[in-house]
């Protein structure tokens, strides 16, 4: 395990004052704030910077890590000292939830409700982890496979982050931004207390072919000018499968056909189902024989077609 | 794959988060999700004397939390934040559908 520079990570000086941590911590904040940042790997960024301001705001960690930060040096590999106790009384870390920090933190600082060093009952911190699913997966049940990294303590009392492969059950009817709450899949509880629970945010990959909002599906279809200007019945490939789709004459790009219900199914509950909204997009055939090239050029003869009348041009 | 492996969970909006277990989820004390209801920065149902919130308000309270702590922002500038994140959200995936 490399010991980490916390002090590098904020960008301070191994003197500076709890103001100049705080100010650094903020500047930090704001540049990898995931929601907003630009930068690559805001995320993980964010977990470091996170992790380096638990640790250096607290002056009881931060005179912990000192102790042992005088030996060692950013990216050297560490050790715990075998006798080292000294953390053992620390409470978990805050908003960010244990299971965000490296197994460096958890083996100086531990976790909340690390066992041995708490005798009285208390539950287990619940964590929270982002879970990627495909469109296809909400309109049937899959089972899909999750990796965490995990605080777990031994019997000695001390804390190591373990990668877990959970799989996890999607119920049909899942949609973005829902949450799947998995009961007592978070940290482990301690004097007897419960464990918490694991939330997972349910977020859809992007799809090319596909856009979601709520339970309503869009999909964008190409379609001929002829079948736009004459009606057809097109075949469609959706989520659940082909359909023969009926484009009424006088159809233009942009236009949209409902498909009542074949949207992503409603849940258990009783949610009714959302919508698949066929989007038409017009695509022209090139004029990249002579023959197209004739047939434009009646077209553009015989029909008295401009556009850009309503524009004034 | 045993049947036993595979966990199943509850998908929320389905079974709504209580005061407490949404307090619990965001590591705060329910005061704090109280204070934030009563301030209208957070919206929840309430049924018989005490509020159940959806799975929005679960990534909404969470968000308030960082802005509140990583920035000691008080509660009108952190829901002025995450107003305007949702509202970035919302029109990126308008700008998506284009």
């Amino acid at each position: 395990m490399e010991f980490k520079d916390y002090y590098q990570t904020l960008g301070v000086a191994k003197t500076a004052t709890a103001d100049e941590i705080k100010q650094a911590y903020r500047k930090l904040a704001r540049k990898y704030h995931p929601d907003v940042s630009k930068e690559q790997n805001a995320e993980e960024r964010m977990k470091q910077v996170n992790e380096a301001n638990e640790v250096l705001s607290d002056p009881e960690k931060r005179a912990t890590y000192d102790q042992l930060g005088n030996r060692y040096q950013g990216g050297q590999e560490f050790q715990p000292p075998p006798d080292w106790g000294g953390a053992s009384g620390f409470s978990g870390a805050g908003a960010a939830g244990a299971g965000d920090f490296s197994d460096f933190f958890a083996d100086l600082f531990g976790q909340s409700g690390r066992g041995g060093a708490r005798s009285y009952k208390m539950r287990g911190e619940d964590h929270h982890a982002r879970l990627m699913v495909e469109l296809r997966d909400a309109y049937e049940e899959t089972i899909r496979s999750l990796t965490l990294s995990i605080p777990e303590t031994d019997e000695q009392g001390r804390t190591a982050m373990k990668q877990h492969t959970l799989k996890v059950r999607i119920p049909k009817g899942v949609k973005p931004g829902q949450h799947i709450r998995l009961s007592g899949n978070g940290s482990p509880g301690s004097g007897g207390g419960a464990a918490g629970d694991l939330y997972l945010e349910v977020h859809f990959k992007p799809d090319p072919q596909y856009r979601v909002d709520g339970r309503d599906v869009y999909e964008i279809v190409g379609v001929t000018p002829w079948e736009c200007a004459l009606g057809a019945t097109i075949e469609v490939p959706t989520p659940t499968g082909k359909v023969q789709l009926k484009v009424p004459a006088g159809s233009q790009t942009g236009h949209k056909l409902r498909l009542k219900e074949r949207g992503i199914p409603g849940n258990t509950s009783g949610t009714p189902a959302g919508d698949l909204f066929i989007v038409l997009k017009v695509e022209l055939p090139p004029a990249d024989t002579d023959k197209a090239r004739k047939l434009y050029e009646t077209m553009a003869q015989e029909l008295a077609f401009d556009p850009r009348q309503k524009m004034g041009a | 794959m045993r049947q036993d492996d595979i966990l199943s969970g509850q998908l929320l909006d389905e079974v709504a988060l209580s005061l407490d277990e949404l307090a619990r989820a965001c590591a705060v004390d329910p005061q704090w999700i109280v204070q934030r209801v009563e301030a209208g920065v957070l919206s929840g149902t309430a049924q018989s004397r005490t509020f159940y919130f959806a799975s929005a308000s679960l990534v909404r309270a969470r968000r308030l939390i960082n802005i509140e702590r990583n920035f000691d922002a008080n509660l009108e500038l952190a829901a002025l934040v995450v107003d305007l994140m949702e509202e970035v959200e919302r029109l990126k995936s308008a700008v998506n559908s284009i």
